[in-house]
């Protein structure tokens, strides 16, 4: 019989270990149903059993406004740096933070069917903004199309919704998802 | 078709929240603050402190979301930092009289002992025959008999071998069946 590590000071009366009365609880051999010690350790193995199933159904909530507390502290903790230029014919700068950016690129490229973004990278060069993306696609129905659908939606984002004409894109298919 | 309203998957989350999009992060707040509240609280039998260990492993979760390895890791990395802050927790405690680990059960939010809460009496007697494990093997039994945690993360996550946690949770079973006997 198996013994589990370190259960020998667990053995009963009768030699057997709990462990091993663990194992067979749903099965107990001839001598199992029959010896008052394990029929008495198996009552109890049950009854934990089923309190651990309790246990396990428990849902205690954490107090209400934890989820409030923990966001105030993440985003007191966001980074205020990475800003980027906005073209602008005022005199005083516009300029969006690299995660804003970011966030409506990723938003447009969710709306493509089966598609959903996850890493994005904004910068700016000469050129203009400098994106990098990667997304994950459902296996059962992408089709490469939707990668152009992607490359439109997130130029137009980029252009109609923050206000930059050029963008280069750098697309990735990092991973498949089951919807 | 928008994604809007859809669960998205943790993977995508991790990926976002890393890139410092924090609505992405709030979504894997919301999802896992429950279990790991009640691993701390099952843990430390005290609501507040379990309330400062949730908080404090989703801050430093985040502020370290940069150095995850796999962004598929992540849920495994939060219950192995809410596991670590709980055991520092108890560390941290006063020494007690031996048998008297329910001197930390302090009133809930409604004022009431968190035993007291228990819905079922056999809940109750689990409770404090949790409370009379040491840490190490509470923490063991929980991650997998409650959580449903790998051996191997277990492992990792109290720099033990699996072997060692095997053994933990078959002392810490046998333990807690000695108190749940029916006939007590």
């Amino acid at each position: 019989m198996a013994l589990s590590p370190g259960t020998d000071e667990y053995r009963l009366p009768c030699g057997r270990d709990v462990e091993s009365l663990w194992e067979e609880l749903d099965a107990p051999d001839e001598h199992g149903t029959s010896c008052q010690h394990c029929q008495a350790s198996r009552a109890s193995l049950q009854l934990l059993r089923e309190t651990t199933a309790e246990l396990v159904a428990d849902d205690t909530e954490p107090p209400p406004g934890l989820t409030a507390r923990i966001m105030a502290a993440v985003r007191a903790d966001v980074r205020r740096r990475d800003l980027l230029e906005l073209p602008t014919t005022e005199a005083g700068a516009a300029r969006i933070s690299a995660q804003a950016a970011a966030t409506i690129l990723r938003f447009a490229a969710d709306t493509v069917d089966g598609v959903r973004a996850r890493h994005c990278r904004v910068e700016l060069d000469a050129t203009g903004a400098v994106v990098e993306l990667n997304i994950a696609v459902d296996g059962r129905t992408f089709s490469h199309p939707a990668l152009e659908q992607v490359r439109q939606r997130v130029e137009t984002a980029a252009g109609s919704r923050i206000g930059w004409p050029t963008v280069t894109l750098h697309l990735t298919m990092t991973d498949i998802f089951e919807a | 078709m928008t994604v809007t309203g859809t669960q998205l998957d943790d993977v995508t989350l991790v990926a976002r929240a890393r890139d410092g999009d924090a609505h992405a992060y709030e979504q894997l707040v919301t999802r896992y603050e429950g279990p790991i509240y009640r691993l701390a609280l099952r843990m430390l039998a005290n609501a507040a402190d379990a309330e400062d260990v949730t908080q404090d492993a989703f801050l430093t979760a985040w502020r370290q979301l940069g150095q995850l390895q796999e962004d598929a890791a992540f849920v495994g990395w939060l219950y192995r930092s809410a596991t670590n802050r709980c055991l520092n927790v108890i560390r941290s405690r006063k020494p007690l009289v031996d048998g008297t680990p329910e001197e930390h059960a302090a009133p809930g939010p409604d004022g009431k002992p968190e035993q007291q809460a228990e819905t079922s009496a056999q809940l109750a007697a689990l409770s404090a025959a949790m409370a009379r494990l040491t840490p190490e093997k509470r923490a063991c039994w929980l991650l997998r008999e409650v959580h449903g945690r790998s051996y191997d993360e277990i492992a990792a996550t109290l720099a033990v071998s699996a072997t060692t946690v095997r053994g933990r949770i078959a002392r810490a079973r046998a333990e807690l069946a000695e108190v749940m006997s029916p006939w007590r």
